[in-house]
């Protein structure tokens, strides 16, 4: 899940980042309203955060923007003051949800689920495929008799392989979902965490195998 | 308890032992000894051949008359030398720590197919790893010991495994989590979950074994080319 988080304070900043990647989030973060504009119309987010008062720009005319042109991304308010005319101008901009400062970091991880859950319709906790299921509460990856617990992007890499069956996912879009939009990373990092899951697989009995497109990417198939 | 012991380790149980194996304590001391032989051929063969060693240290014990006795106790038998002989198939062990995984397999294969060793029985924790998360291979052999009238075998018991998984398994020896009543099933799962964690990390160092593998032996196959078109 990939969320975009605009907050001026920059220690305030810092610590969602740290908690949102502590629980497998990949995040992008921008510090005032233009950026924030800018990144939510080019990126494919599936949820963003949004401070009210921001600089350039304030939180809520970024979401007026937003929603004008039809960006219809999950979009959580956060309020520095509890006041009620802020909340519903909010909502009535077509905010999803708000939380009012200061706020307890499961709260906000709460309200998160709940919208993104919103948003999927239903979106199970368990993905189950040949003979392993991936569980999205704890990351564990089981088969009949072992199972592993995956690192946060390896997690997210076969979240996306089992939520598409067969369909093949190109290395730029591991890449983009996974890693984010000024990564750093080689695009060669997708082929070594894509080694880590097949022999995962593999040492479980999976009855599954990650086939590769040259070129093109990968798909998770049945094994033969 | 594995060697090394302290001396004063060593005077203590030695004499309990003695007095419990009485004069069969060296056909044990033999199979010990033979076992530790076996391992360090392994060494020096792939050192040779692979140019790297698949283990990375081996540690061997005869199990404790304390223990002996428990064990018998446990199950229902006499406590007699004849039982420990005859019906315990650990009274000499041996654990053997690999660095990468596929060691493991590569160690197990050898020592099934080397002569004078019967293979009884295999158990794959890895594969199929216990409640509490542990995970190792443990084979059961028979080993022929000489004798001057014919010949014995005693079973013996090699368990192998990576440093990740012998470095979980001494951490969750040393923790007397049984104590702490009304915990117990949460520290469990919370011990599978470190385990399912190291486990991981150990098959993505493997996996990264294989890539740096088969991208040296791709370099160093284009330099062969290269040369041969220069010649």
């Amino acid at each position: 899940m990939r969320i975009l988080i605009a907050e001026d304070e920059r220690e305030l900043s810092a610590a969602l980042v740290a908690m949102l990647e502590y629980n497998h989030y990949s995040v992008d973060a921008v510090f005032d309203g233009a950026d924030a504009l800018d990144y939510a119309l080019t990126e494919n987010y599936d949820a963003i955060i949004l401070d009210i008062m921001m600089p350039k720009k304030s939180g809520l005319e970024v979401l007026r923007e937003l929603r004008r042109s039809q960006v219809n991304t999950p979009i959580l308010m956060l309020t520095a003051k509890a006041e009620i005319s802020d909340r519903v101008a909010g909502l009535d901009a077509g905010a999803d949800d708000y939380l009012t400062k200061p706020f307890a970091m499961n709260e906000l991880l709460a309200r998160l689920r709940a919208m993104t859950r919103r948003r999927s319709e239903f979106s199970p906790n368990t993905l189950t495929m040949g003979r392993v299921t991936l569980n999205r509460a704890n990351f564990e990856l089981a088969g009949e008799k072992a199972s592993y617990r995956l690192g946060n992007k390896e997690f997210q890499m076969l979240e996306m392989l089992m939520a598409n069956p067969g369909r093949l996912i190109s290395t730029e879009q591991f890449m983009e979902r996974i890693w984010g939009y000024d990564s750093e990373a080689e695009v060669n990092v997708v082929w070594v965490y894509i080694s880590y899951l097949r022999k995962k697989l593999a040492a479980l009995d999976s009855g599954l195998e990650i086939r590769a497109t040259r070129g093109v990417g990968y798909s998770l198939e049945e094994a033969q | 308890m594995y060697y090394p012991r302290t001396r004063a380790e060593v005077r203590e149980t030695d004499r309990r032992d003695e007095a419990f194996y009485q004069d069969k304590l060296y056909i044990l001391e033999y199979v010990r000894r033979r076992l530790l032989r076996e391992i360090e051929q392994l060494r020096g063969e792939s050192e040779a051949e692979l140019g790297r060693d698949p283990v990375d240290h081996c540690k061997s014990r005869i199990k404790s008359a304390a223990s002996m006795e428990e064990k018998l106790r446990r199950r229902g038998l006499e406590p007699t030398l004849e039982a420990a002989l005859s019906q315990v198939r650990d009274a000499v062990g041996l654990r053997v720590v690999c660095p990468f995984l596929d060691d493991v397999y590569l160690v197990s294969s050898w020592l099934s197919r080397r002569d004078g060793l019967r293979l009884l029985e295999t158990k794959d924790y890895i594969a199929d790893p216990k409640p509490n998360g542990y995970r190792s291979l443990h084979l059961i052999v028979a080993v022929p010991v000489p004798m001057i009238r014919g010949r014995q075998e005693l079973a013996a018991e090699i368990q192998i495994r990576t440093l990740a998984m012998d470095f979980w398994a001494a951490l969750e020896h040393q923790l007397k989590y049984k104590q702490c009543i009304g915990e117990e099933e949460m520290i469990v799962a919370e011990l599978k979950r470190c385990a399912d964690e190291t486990s991981s990390t150990d098959i993505n160092l493997q996996a990264l074994r294989e890539l740096i593998a088969a991208a040296a032996g791709a370099g160093a196959a284009e330099a062969e080319i290269t040369q041969q078109q220069a010649r």
